[in-house]
C-alpha cells in the first residue's frame, strides 16, 4: 500500500488560510490503513482546524467526507455535491488522490494535507515499512523475495557491501542489512545457486525518469 | 485567571473504575461545572471525542481509567494513555495547551483518586485560562 504522514497543522493552516469553506475529503484504501487520512483522521483534522481557527479568531467552515478510493473517478464523482459547496478541498488522499480531485474537479482547487512517502507494508502494529520502490523491473524472483533495490542502502545487486556488522546496514545501523536477509532466505527456499546469477547494471529507465510513467492496457479500453 | 472563572470540565470515566460523578467530593461545589461521559472501557475514548469535548465547550477534560494491569479488557487503559498523549500533543500544536487534558489512574471505587485527578486538572486549568476556541 501507499503509505503517507499527514502534514503538521500548521503547515495545513497555512496552505487552507485563504478559504472559509473547505471540503475535507479522506480516502478509505492505503491512507485510512496508515493512519493518515482515513475518515476518523478526517474527523479530527477538521475538528483540530475548528478548534485552531476559532482561537485564532477566523472564519471557517469545514465540512467532511470520505470516499472508498479518491484515485479513482467512480469513487471521487461522489463527492461533487460537496465539492460544488466549498471553495477549496483539503485532499488527505495520497498525490494521486489529490491529482485525481484537480483533474476532475477544475475549478476548485485541490489541497494537499498528507505527505506521501513510500510503497510499503505494515511490519508489525503500528510501525510502516517501505518494501517497493516501484523500480518498473521486478527481480523478486531472484532475491528471495526480499528486493535489493528498496531495501539495501547502496542497491547493490550482486551481494552484500561487506561492511554489516550483526546484521544491520552500516549506512543506518537501525536498519537489517538487505542482503543478509536475502541469503538467509535463499539458503531456507534451497535456492543460493540464485547467488551466482551476475544482475546487470540496472536499465533505470522503467523507473521514475524521464516524466510520468504510463502503461496502457489496449484490452480494457473500448 | 479571572476570578470568575469556573471551569467546565468534561469526564469521561470506565465504568469499571469510577460509578458515578456525584460521589466525587468536587462534584456540587462552586470550583468547576463536571459533564461525565461513560465508557464500558477506557479503550473507547477516541482522539475525535476528546476534541469534540472541547469544541462543545469544555474547558478542560480528564480520562478516569483503572490502573495498569487492571484493565478487565486487557489493554484499553494503555490505549487511552496513548490517545491522551497524542491528542495532548495536538492541543500544543494547534495552541491550545496540552495540559488541558489529563488521565487519571484510580482503582474501583478510589474516589480520593478522582477528586485528585480534577484538582490537578484545574491547578493547570487556572494556568492557563478559559479555553480560547469557545
Amino acid at each position: 500500500m501507499i503509505v503517507g504522514e499527514q502534514k503538521p497543522i500548521a503547515e495545513i493552516k497555512a496552505i487552507i488560510a485563504p478559504y472559509k469553506k473547505i471540503l475535507i475529503m479522506g480516502c478509505g484504501t492505503c491512507v485510512k490503513t496508515c493512519f493518515a487520512g482515513g475518515e476518523d483522521e478526517v474527523a479530527v483534522l477538521a475538528s483540530a482546524l475548528r478548534l485552531a481557527c476559532k482561537k485564532d479568531g477566523q472564519d471557517i467552515e469545514i465540512e467532511e467526507i470520505t470516499v472508498e478510493r479518491q484515485c479513482e473517478d467512480e469513487f471521487i464523482q461522489e463527492g461533487a455535491p460537496a465539492v460544488s459547496r466549498n471553495e477549496a478541498v483539503l485532499s488527505l488522499a495520497c498525490g494521486a488522490g489529490v491529482q485525481a480531485l484537480a483533474r476532475r474537479f477544475v475549478k476548485t482547487p485541490a489541497l494537499p494535507g498528507v505527505n506521501t512517502t513510500f510503497i510499503g507494508v505494515l511490519e508489525k502494529q503500528g510501525v510502516f515499512t517501505e518494501e517497493c520502490s516501484g523500480c518498473g523491473n521486478c527481480g523478486l524472483a531472484v532475491f528471495g523475495g526480499i528486493c535489493p533495490v528498496t531495501r539495501c542502502a547502496k542497491k547493490l545487486l550482486n551481494g552484500p557491501c561487506g561492511g554489516s556488522q550483526n546484521g544491520k546496514c552500516e549506512v543506518n545501523p537501525d536498519t537489517d542489512c538487505a542482503w543478509q536477509l536475502i541469503i538467509e532466505r535463499l539458503r531456507i527456499l534451497g535456492q543460493m545457486d540464485n547467488l551466482r546469477i551476475y544482475i546487470p547494471p540496472k536499465n533505470w529507465q522503467p523507473s521514475l525518469s524521464g516524466g510520468p510513467r504510463k502503461m496502457v492496457r489496449e484490452d480494457h479500453m473500448i | 485567571m479571572t476570578e470568575n472563572f469556573k471551569p467546565k470540565i468534561t469526564l469521561f470515566h470506565c465504568i469499571n473504575a469510577f460509578g458515578d460523578a456525584d460521589e466525587l467530593a468536587l462534584n456540587g461545589k462552586d470550583t468547576c461545572e463536571i459533564q461525565t461521559v461513560k465508557m464500558a472501557c477506557s479503550s473507547m475514548v477516541k482522539d475525535v471525542f476528546l476534541l469534540r469535548a472541547f469544541e462543545a465547550g469544555a474547558d478542560g477534560v480528564v480520562v478516569l481509567v483503572c490502573p495498569e494491569g487492571q484493565c478487565r479488557f486487557l489493554e484499553g487503559n494503555i490505549r487511552a494513555k496513548k490517545r491522551v498523549a497524542w491528542v495532548q500533543n495536538l492541543l500544543d500544536e494547534i495552541g491550545l495547551d496540552g495540559r488541558r487534558l489529563s488521565l487519571g489512574n484510580m482503582a474501583a471505587g478510589d474516589n480520593a483518586a478522582a477528586d485528585q485527578t480534577i484538582n490537578n486538572l484545574l491547578k493547570n486549568l487556572a494556568e492557563v485560562g478559559p479555553n480560547p476556541a469557545v
